[in-house]
């Protein structure tokens, strides 16, 4: 497969052999046909209790989507996209059964605004040479170090960092008229740490985890990494339960984020509408008008930002909860393909709940009388849509007059999901993202009212 | 008998072996190349399109350790010039070092069949169903796992390794449901079966939250608190995360003599007693794969372990490394757990455990392996009233500690099944399991509804 003439998206630089694909699936009678091809290189450099790892990969793959009226198909294969089918030579396609398949037809929804892929240019960090194994290896030092100064006695489980580029490319035919052509590429950095705190002098042994994500290895910040998982580590150890209480509670990004992991399902067709509506039935709008949530495939500085999404179609920001008003569930332009073998399908990119660009995340703290400041999540965040009823293990601070006075853990937020989201009093400005959820879930710190806190 | 035609038979192995020595060249080195094709066949539920998925992958990983660092390379084609990249990029050489091309010609995999067989399946579970005298809404999905690899050491050239079998996912309006199976023939009453039982517990309600109850567990229940409380925990691998000393290995080797269960439990990994579609002479290193007790008597005796780990240990054995594909590095895991046979009558163990629970699947596990904590989710199961299986009760979850757990066991049933197919995911990476075992009896065991 040659590469793109240039990253971007609009059919320049697609390789040759996708049209050939399409032309051997319409020759068998299928009158919807796409092709997707994508290569990538990564390293993966981690260290554990078992030793150092480095590891170095070259994927290159394809699938087709096909059909017509009466079957569909889903073929993929290593190598290069073949004519011949998935195995090359000698191999054959497989017959399509099954119900018909709908491919997208082109460009954005009627109403979306302009995303033309013309106006696309790739970010300068899409040309960063991967990390190398000496400069992975020193990040992680770095991260180690920083951990075991901040917080002795720590023990390191793993220590990962997974830096990979990759294209792709995308071309597909809708009844005998040309459909989408498009190409794109990706560079991102992943950090996970793991990291446990032994029990003794009066704290219980406990488990921690952080992963991070930086356009290209050398953004990664090894203090704050440091410093935030040991942090986590400190108040799960050191931490109390509390007696059933209610009071204000300050959401941390990280346990927002894994709010709006929680939330996805309102987010996805065809059935997210339908939760949506479940919740709002019962007292008015979705939310509060401090919530908004956005996805943006092309967010400015956006690890994940491309041109156009794994169908082809050009990205653009879509309004998913408009100050506390569903909108509806992520739409064209927002197919996320996370390799070759996957067949597309509605994801996040950059999915955030849009912050208050005024606001400090201190302002939230200061108002608060009495409550929580609650730093994570401490185990799954359970949501019953039947019930609309959720419940998520925290831990974090007590708070009086705006200051910590006890680290918290031990304990379980729960209530109604509606009450949740229309007790959203503020959000602060700290928008921080993680990878969640198949793409990238953003959150600010957010303060939330109405609801029960309790030990477990 | 003469052994079917393998893709991999067109690789020039000894040629492959002398280029390993070139890297490997300390005594200590451990070095590998593995070959993998992979082939699935999907035919997804009734009304999702596409309506047949075929994937077909193929490519190669070559691997170096050496002094508690390993290096690997990995490529998604099979060509003398991947090999010969990968051999340099493993050895960390300039680009002006000369590495062999071996021949590596790979058999094309032909045209993709199966799927009427595919196909037939749902059918007949929808039959068996019917004939149960029920009807709910079931969207079955069936695929057929092919997977080929061939394995050579500098020293060592184990024959290649076929493994094919069939996995299922239910979606039914209360849950999802999944299995393994090594072949689909008869598989159609079994499943039926096992969706009917969550039919019935459908609208059941948990139990209250006790935390001495009696649990009679099924051959398939057995098999996952199996899985996770002794082959997870038994894994060098995860013996290392518990902590212990700075040596390799070395948490793994305290663990053997430690009594972890009672007398009654014993228990083995034996890839080469899977069922046949799936049966392993070598491990996915290479090495020859053994009866390994990992409990004998309830004693730890042979933690699971790869290469890697077992280097240099008096104690340790090779022979269960795993990996998920050629793109993750090998990894100590089970394969094909057995519980041997007890004494007790399957209706013993049940007419012995009143106001008990018969639990005859588990939906999952997960072990902490830092702090031993165990849950177990029990996605429904029949309150044992007056010695019989009766009302059903909804989800509820075993907790504890590993070893408190396993101390509960009191009775092992006489007669052995085979159950607890699975996929295992630790840490992201998918691999099939399979076991046979009777039933266990659990005395004492909290329950959190």
């Amino acid at each position: 497969m040659s590469p793109p003439a240039s990253g971007g998206s609009g059919g320049r630089g697609v390789d040759p052999a996708l049209p050939e694909v399409l032309d051997a699936l319409r020759r068998r009678g299928l009158d919807r046909t796409e092709v997707y091809a994508k290569r990538g290189r990564s390293r993966v450099v981690d260290r554990t209790p078992g030793g150092t790892r480095v590891s170095d990969h070259r994927e290159e793959g394809w699938a087709v989507r096909a059909g017509d009226d009466r079957g569909s198909l889903f073929a993929s294969a290593t190598g290069r996209p073949d004519p011949a089918g998935p195995g090359g030579p000698g191999s054959s396609w497989p017959e399509a059964d099954g119900d018909a398949l709908e491919l997208a037809a082109g460009g954005p929804e009627e109403g979306a605004g302009p995303a033309s892929p013309d106006a696309w240019r790739d970010p300068p960090h899409l040309d960063a040479p991967l990390a190398g194994e000496r400069e992975a290896l020193a990040l992680l030092a770095a991260v180690r170090r920083e951990l075991e100064s901040e917080l002795p006695g720590v023990r390191p489980l793993l220590l990962q960092l997974a830096d990979g580029a990759s294209e792709w490319q995308v071309a597909s035919s809708l009844r005998g008229r040309p459909g989408v052509a498009a190409t794109g590429r990706g560079r991102a950095a992943y950090l996970r740490v793991e990291a446990a705190l032994p029990g003794g002098a009066g704290r219980r042994g406990v488990r921690a985890e952080l992963e991070t994500v930086a356009p290209e290895a050398g953004s990664l910040e090894a203090r704050g990494i440091a410093r935030r998982l040991a942090d986590r580590l400190t108040v799960a150890a050191r931490g109390r339960a509390p007696e059933r209480d209610r009071g204000e509670l300050v959401l941390a990004p990280a346990l927002g984020v894994r709010l709006l992991e929680a939330l996805l399902p309102l987010f996805l067709p065809p059935r997210g509408p339908e939760l949506a509506r479940h919740l709002e039935d019962r007292s008015g709008p979705l939310a509060s008008e401090a919530v908004s949530v956005i996805d943006d495939g092309r967010l400015p500085g956006g690890v994940l930002a491309a041109a156009a999404d794994g169908e082809g179609i050009p990205t653009r920001a879509v309004t998913l909860v408009d100050e506390g008003t569903y909108r509806g569930p992520l739409g064209p332009g927002c197919s996320r393909r996370p390799g070759w073998r996957d067949l597309p399908r509605p994801g996040p990119s950059h999915l955030y709940l849009a912050p208050d660009g005024e606001r400090p995340p201190a302002d939230l703290l200061e108002g608060v009388a009495r409550g929580y400041y609650l730093l994570d999540a401490d185990g799954a965040f359970s949501v019953d849509w039947d019930s609309g009823r959720f419940s998520v293990p925290v831990v974090g601070f007590a708070l009086e007059r705006g200051r910590a006075v006890a680290p918290l853990a031990g304990a379980v937020v729960e209530g109604r999901l509606g009450r949740l989201l229309r007790g959203v009093q503020a959000v602060a400005r700290d928008l921080a993202f993680s990878p969640r959820g198949g793409g990238l879930l953003g959150a600010p710190s957010i303060l939330v009212a109405g609801l029960e806190i309790r030990g477990v | 008998m003469a052994r079917p035609a393998h893709p991999f038979d067109g690789l020039d192995t000894p040629a492959v072996a002398r280029a390993l020595s070139q890297i490997a060249d300390r005594d200590e080195d451990l070095a590998d190349a593995y070959f993998e094709r992979l082939e699935e066949l999907t035919l997804p539920a009734e009304g999702d399109a596409p309506g047949v998925r075929l994937r077909r992958e193929e490519g190669l990983a070559i691997r170096l350790v050496r002094d508690g660092h390993s290096w690997m390379a990995a490529r998604d084609e099979i060509t003398p010039a991947a090999f010969s990249e990968s051999l340099r990029r493993v050895a960390r050489a300039l680009p002006s070092a000369f590495y062999p091309e071996p021949r590596l010609e790979v058999s094309p995999p032909g045209a993709a069949s199966g799927t009427e067989e595919l196909a037939d399946f749902p059918l007949a579970v929808a039959r068996a169903v019917r004939a149960r005298h029920v009807a709910f809404p079931l969207r079955l999905t069936v695929r057929r796992h092919r997977r080929e690899i061939q394995v050579v050491g500098p020293r060592l050239v184990p024959e290649a390794e076929t493994e094919t079998y069939y996995s299922l996912e239910a979606e039914m309006p209360w849950g999802r449901w999944g299995t393994l199976l090594p072949g689909l023939d008869g598989a159609a009453e079994e499943v039926a079966g096992a969706l009917v039982e969550r039919f019935r517990c459908r609208n059941a309600p948990p139990p209250e939250g006790r935390s001495d109850a009696v649990v009679v567990l099924g051959s398939g229940a057995a098999a996952v608190l199996l899985h996770e409380a002794v082959a997870h925990a038994l894994e060098a691998d995860s013996l290392a995360l518990s902590g212990g000393g700075a040596a390799r290995g070395s948490a793994a080797e305290r663990a053997v003599g430690v009594a972890l269960g009672p007398e009654g439990l014993n228990v083995l990994d034996d890839p080469s007693t899977a069922p046949e579609p799936v049966r392993r002479r070598s491990d996915d290193e290479g090495s020859a794969v053994t009866r390994r007790w990992l409990l004998e008597a309830g004693v730890v005796r042979q933690p699971l372990a790869d290469r890697a780990w077992a280097r240099g240990s008096d104690v340790l054995l090779p022979g269960a490394g795993r990996r998920a594909s050629r793109h993750e590095p090998p990894g100590p895991r089970s394969t094909h757990l057995e519980l041997l046979p007890g004494d007790v009558p399957e209706q013993d163990l049940v007419a012995e455990a009143d106001d008990g629970f018969l639990v005859p699947e588990l939906a999952g596990g997960r072990l902490d392996p830092v702090s031993g904590r165990l849950v177990l989710d029990v996605p429904c199961a029949r309150r044992i009233r007056s010695g019989t299986p009766a009302d059903p009760v909804g989800p509820f979850r075993l907790v504890g500690a590993v070893a408190g757990l396993l101390e509960h066991a009191v009775a092992v049933g006489s007669t052995v099944h085979p159950g607890g197919a699975g996929w295992c995911a630790k840490g992201g990476r998918k691999l099939p399991v399979w076991a046979t075992a009777p039933s266990l009896r659990l005395d004492g065991v909290e329950v959190e509804a």
